[in-house]
């Protein structure tokens, strides 16, 4: 079972896959650093660039970005107490005050250790955890296909907190978007309107970029962000192997690796749950709690170990049932779509070499950290905070209309891509969630076929859905996370009311 | 104090589920006209975002009459449309004036009218961006960008 993963190894030292993974750890970082972009909002960005590429070198872009921005997102959390991410809010609480202390530069190299630590650990989860469960979805048939995308986007609705009701709209709207073009099985159109560039249905690159990269990109121009520089220019940052004896954080580092392993698995759950998780675990069995809040460097330990644990392991779910854990998790399966890689039990059996390689490009990607956000290098990343956002704005702008364009040669598509980004940004400041949006279109087409599959085995009755013992765990499964929030809810308010 | 009804009607959920509402109810017109087992996922989804924005729609409404207010979309409604306004702007101009001037332009344009204003870095960066785009793409994978149909081209 683990010997395709050492099959997979040569390819991955290939010098253009290796640089892959380099570029994109750096390219994560300077993302991560800059408040508002985010690792789902450059992956987004990147896929169209990556269509001529080999999936190899372009998985491991993505692999790189991801790593690198959960770390980046610490920089502005540590220096202007404004997280780069979303994950990043809990290294606030113990980095920026470090940072007015002086001691910015340690809270950075604390930061990238962690992460670096916390992103190994999620690796090795998922290089273990993936195959063996893969080996149990290819026993899978069409209606239990069919009930694993039904859970899939039932998780990620419910799982995902919220409103239900709008992560529900969220999802029908991405599994309708699924269906337009020609059907699958008798191939007449649906929803084109005699658009012939509709036929092939809706590239997801299109979807995506539409989505998570222009509500961002008006954000930058919405909210003019002023620093001052003064934390930036102060880090006092010393040689990380000087800096290394300081940080004896063992425990901390292994207890927010499991956590944000564990809080990966789950789906819909996310970086930010897991940093405050480990955050506050790490705080509660700490001999001096009352020194978190005032600059404490294990309080930064604690969540960043926990953010960047929550990356590979998100992927577990992903790429063995293709139900993505969190939103990059999400973003990154349309990258795999894009190179023709259908996530799912098939994936291992197909590709091996591709899907095992991606699992060590995170493994590298997770090392190069230290070594490329480390020393020197942090100094340099810092100042990229006092970079203009209205004209980043207006790059990425620039950079998402090449990106669509260069897909079909069209500018059909960039107009699509418009359209959705104004739905999207609706949707982002409604409070609406976006990754049932993007699994509704990965699942969508995949759910219908597999049903329709189902019935015609069944010759169309309907109960063949739920005549073996796995469609009824999945059933289970997928009613035990719709009624479980609101029963779990309802429990805590009767136990307060007593 | 609720709100008066021309304004709960104006809140931005209830915008937008009604919004929702109608274009689902056009959509599933088209579905007539499908076989019944090409038209069951779509129809399917349709109905169940008009039933879904139909509960949004009434929560927020009781919001409203319980005196909630709406959370504003944005503080600064001119810079967001100013913002969108540019970006469709710089689609257009790409598609009838061609891609490298229309980049040329927008570059220092959008980022002039949002606050940066050092004409130095602007013009490094436009330079430095344009050149790079057509040192990658045109010169070295050889794709080619929209010519501008207002040429003829």
């Amino acid at each position: 079972m683990y010997s395709d993963l050492l099959h997979a190894l040569p390819d991955v030292f290939a010098w253009t896959n290796f640089a892959a993974v380099v570029i994109g750890v750096i390219a994560g970082i300077v993302v991560g650093a800059m408040p508002g972009l985010s690792a789902t909002m450059a992956i987004s960005v990147l896929v169209p660039f990556t269509f001529g590429l080999e999936p190899l070198v372009a998985l491991g872009l993505m692999a790189g970005i991801y790593n690198g921005a959960m770390y980046g997102g610490a920089i502005p959390a540590v220096l202007l107490r404004i997280p780069g991410t979303p994950a990043a809010v809990a290294t606030t609480f113990d980095g920026y005050p470090m940072a007015q202390k002086g001691e910015g530069g340690f809270a950075l190299q604390v930061a990238v250790v962690s992460s670096s630590i916390g992103g190994i650990a999620s690796a090795f989860a998922l290089m273990l955890l993936a195959p063996p469960l893969s080996k149990v979805t290819l026993l899978f048939g069409p209606s239990e296909v069919f009930w694993v995308a039904v859970f899939g986007l039932a998780s990620i609705i419910f799982l995902l907190g919220g409103n239900p009701i709008k992560g529900l709209i969220s999802a029908c709207f991405g599994v309708f978007v699924s269906v337009i073009g020609s059907d699958p099985i008798y191939g007449n159109d649906r929803f084109t309107f005699g658009q012939l560039e509709l036929l092939d249905g809706i590239n997801i690159v299109i979807l995506l970029v539409g989505l998570y990269a222009l509500p961002p990109v008006i954000d930058l121009l919405e909210t003019p962000l002023k620093t001052d520089g003064v934390n930036s220019s102060k880090l006092g940052t010393e040689p990380i192997w000087k800096a290394l004896p300081r940080m004896n954080y063992w425990k901390t580092w292994l207890r927010g690796s499991f956590l944000g392993i564990w809080i990966g698995i789950l789906p819909g759950a996310g970086g930010s749950m897991a940093a405050f998780m480990s955050y506050n675990e790490a705080r509660r069995t700490s001999k001096h709690p009352e020194t978190w809040g005032e600059g404490e460097p294990e309080g930064v330990a604690a969540a960043e170990v926990a953010n960047n644990a929550d990356t590979a392991s998100a992927l577990i779910p992903a790429l063995t049932l293709g139900i993505p854990g969190t939103a990059v998790a999400a973003v990154m399966l349309g990258g795999l779509l894009v190179h023709g890689l259908q996530p799912g039990p098939m994936l291992f059996r197909d590709n091996p070499d591709i899907v095992f390689g991606f699992m060590w490009q995170f493994l590298f990607g997770a090392i190069l950290l230290v070594l490329l956000g480390g020393s020197l290098a942090t100094n340099s990343f810092a100042r990229l905070l006092n970079l203009p956002r209205p004209l980043l704005g207006s790059v990425i702008i620039v950079l998402m209309l090449i990106g669509v364009y260069s897909i079909n040669g069209r500018m059909f598509d960039v107009y699509l891509m418009l359209g959705f980004g104004a739905i999207g940004w609706v949707m982002d400041r409604l409070k609406f969630p976006l990754p049932p949006v993007v699994l509704g279109l990965i699942l969508g087409g995949f759910a219908e076929e597999n049903l329709r599959l189902a019935l015609r085995i069944g010759r169309g009755d309907p109960m063949v859905l739920f005549q073996n013992t796995t469609s009824l765990i999945l059933v289970a499964l997928t009613v035990a996370v719709v009624v479980g929030p609101t029963l779990k809810k309802r429990f805590i308010d009767s136990r307060k009311k007593a | 104090m609720p709100e008066s009804r021309n304004s709960r009607l104006t809140r931005p959920e209830t915008l937008t589920a009604g919004g929702i509402i109608v274009v689902a109810a056009g959509f599933l017109v088209p579905t007539y006209d499908l076989r019944a087992i090409s038209a069951l996922l779509p129809a399917a989804m349709l109905i169940g975002l008009i039933v879904l924005s139909a509960f949004l729609l009434l929560a927020d409404q009781r919001k409203a009459s319980a005196g909630e207010d709406a959370t504003p979309m944005t503080t600064s409604p001119k810079r967001v449309i100013g913002a969108f306004l540019m970006i469709v702007s710089y689609a257009l101009a790409c598609d009838f004036v061609g891609f490298y001037i229309s980049t040329a332009v927008t570059i220092p344009l959008v980022a002039w009218t949002f606050g940066y204003r050092s004409p130095v870095g602007l013009l490094i960066a436009t330079v430095i961006v344009v050149g790079t785009i057509w040192a990658i793409f045109d010169f070295g994978m050889s794709q080619d960008f929209p010519t501008g149909r207002l040429w003829g081209r």
